[in-house]
């Protein structure tokens, strides 16, 4: 698995957003984005997953670009923005079930492993309890235990700090060492710095 | 899978039954509105009760298909369905059916009683019901697009119903020949297969649509 992004650049309203983005990453490394607010790092993450398309350069995943129509970059791909991506109206166990709809490496009537995935997250006592109720940071580590569910390979988190406790911070990065070991892409934008945890560890700064 | 998409759709409506009560309401609101604008002529009352059902029923399918992608927009539920690796395809032909099964079918349910109300003859109300039977799933399938295509944009509460009434005009033409025919005593099976060619022409491209149209208004 390989992502390589070649000077990609994005417009929005005539407005740079960030120009001349060039990365390469392989198996097992872990990619930090990081700048100051404003900077483009939400926008780059949509990019790399295609909710946003880039205005010139591209993006290829194991050689194919992810704009071509033969590309199934989608099966390797997870992406959970700072929008959660969790209905409201359903409970928390109730969203982590709905996941299997989206997700083929989900298992299927996996109730331990929904289990399992919610006390790692030490979310458990909250599994009836609605989503509207929940407080930020219980609806943030609620959305990361997809990638406790999930078996895809490249995981791209926009924040996935924010709203955090220290122990949940610790979790998130014990979980990413886990998938480092195993191979696994990981980009995130964050302003943590990962460095004394991780290695195979990739900066990418990014400017207004 | 489809058993557990099924059952969160009615999960989903059951936890909101005003979404299902409030459009029922308002049918009726609208209808009765009616009789005291226009006065108690009943003449004048037995040849437009027909185009005011089904103006009502157009008022209320724009209503409930009005703000359709707004809370998944707003809770990005919009992004995982386009970085999903299965196809939402499916996901979103059971949403703009259990929209109708919610939003359409207890009005059309109701319809015996509005038939009571204002005294239209049985033969004129189960033509009716049978053009609302098939003409509200082709309504709601359109709302339902407008709204996706209308996503990206802030204030868009009026912007959806002027792209989307254009489109229901095959549909109104064809529902309001069906009905002068049958009051005029001539063959009207003719309209209704028109109405049923429609809806079994929107119902299966609709999925894909909206999803195209999803993405679109996201990258905007």
């Amino acid at each position: 698995m390989e992502i390589l992004v070649n000077s990609a650049t994005c417009y929005k309203n005539n407005n740079i957003i960030f120009k001349n983005a060039n990365i390469i990453l392989d198996n097992s490394e872990i990619c930090i984005v990081m700048g100051p607010n404003g900077c483009g790092k939400t926008t780059f993450i949509k990019c790399l997953c295609k909710i946003e398309n880039l205005d010139s350069g591209h993006i290829l995943i194991d050689n194919i670009n992810i704009q071509d129509r033969k590309s199934n970059y989608l099966d390797n791909i997870i992406y959970i923005g700072h929008k959660n991506s969790l209905n409201d109206d359903l409970t928390v166990t109730e969203n982590l079930e709905y996941l299997g709809a989206f997700d083929q490496t989900v298992n299927k009537n996996s109730v331990n492993k929904i289990k399992d995935a919610m006390e790692y997250f030490d979310i458990y006592k909250y599994k009836d309890f609605m989503v509207s109720e929940l407080s930020e940071g219980n609806k943030k580590k609620t959305s990361l235990a997809r990638l406790i569910l999930s078996q895809k390979k490249i995981w791209l988190l926009d924040e996935p700090l924010s709203f955090l406790d220290e122990i949940a911070v610790k979790n998130l990065i014990n979980l990413f060492s886990k998938h480092q070991k195993i191979g696994g892409i990981i980009v995130a934008s964050s302003h943590y710095d990962f460095s004394d945890d991780v290695d195979n560890f990739k900066f990418f700064k990014m400017e207004n | 899978m489809i058993k557990n998409l099924i059952k969160k759709e009615l999960i989903l409506y059951f936890r909101n039954l005003n979404n299902v009560f409030l459009p029922l309401i308002f049918f009726f609101l609208i209808i009765s509105i009616f009789p005291l604008v226009l006065g108690p002529d009943k003449l004048l009352f037995d040849n437009i009760i027909p185009g005011v059902i089904w103006i009502t029923a157009i008022l209320t399918t724009l209503l409930s298909s009005n703000n359709f992608f707004r809370d998944d927009y707003n809770n990005g539920v919009i992004e995982m369905y386009l970085t999903s690796s299965t196809g939402v395809e499916l996901i979103l032909f059971l949403r703009i059916i259990a929209c109708w099964l919610f939003t359409c079918l207890p009005i059309i349910l109701f319809m015996p009683l509005v038939s009571l109300l204002f005294d239209i003859s049985f033969e004129d109300s189960f033509v009716i019901l049978i053009t609302l039977l098939m003409g509200t799933p082709i309504l709601i399938s359109i709302g339902i697009f407008g709204s996706a295509l209308t996503l990206g944009l802030a204030r868009n509460n009026i912007l959806t119903p002027i792209i989307v009434i254009p489109f229901y005009i095959p549909v109104l033409i064809f529902s309001a020949s069906a009905i002068d025919s049958v009051s005029l005593g001539l063959p009207y099976d003719m309209q209704l297969f028109i109405l049923m060619a429609l809806l079994f022409l929107i119902l299966p491209i609709m999925p894909y649509l909206l999803k195209y149209t999803l993405e679109l208004s996201i990258n905007n």
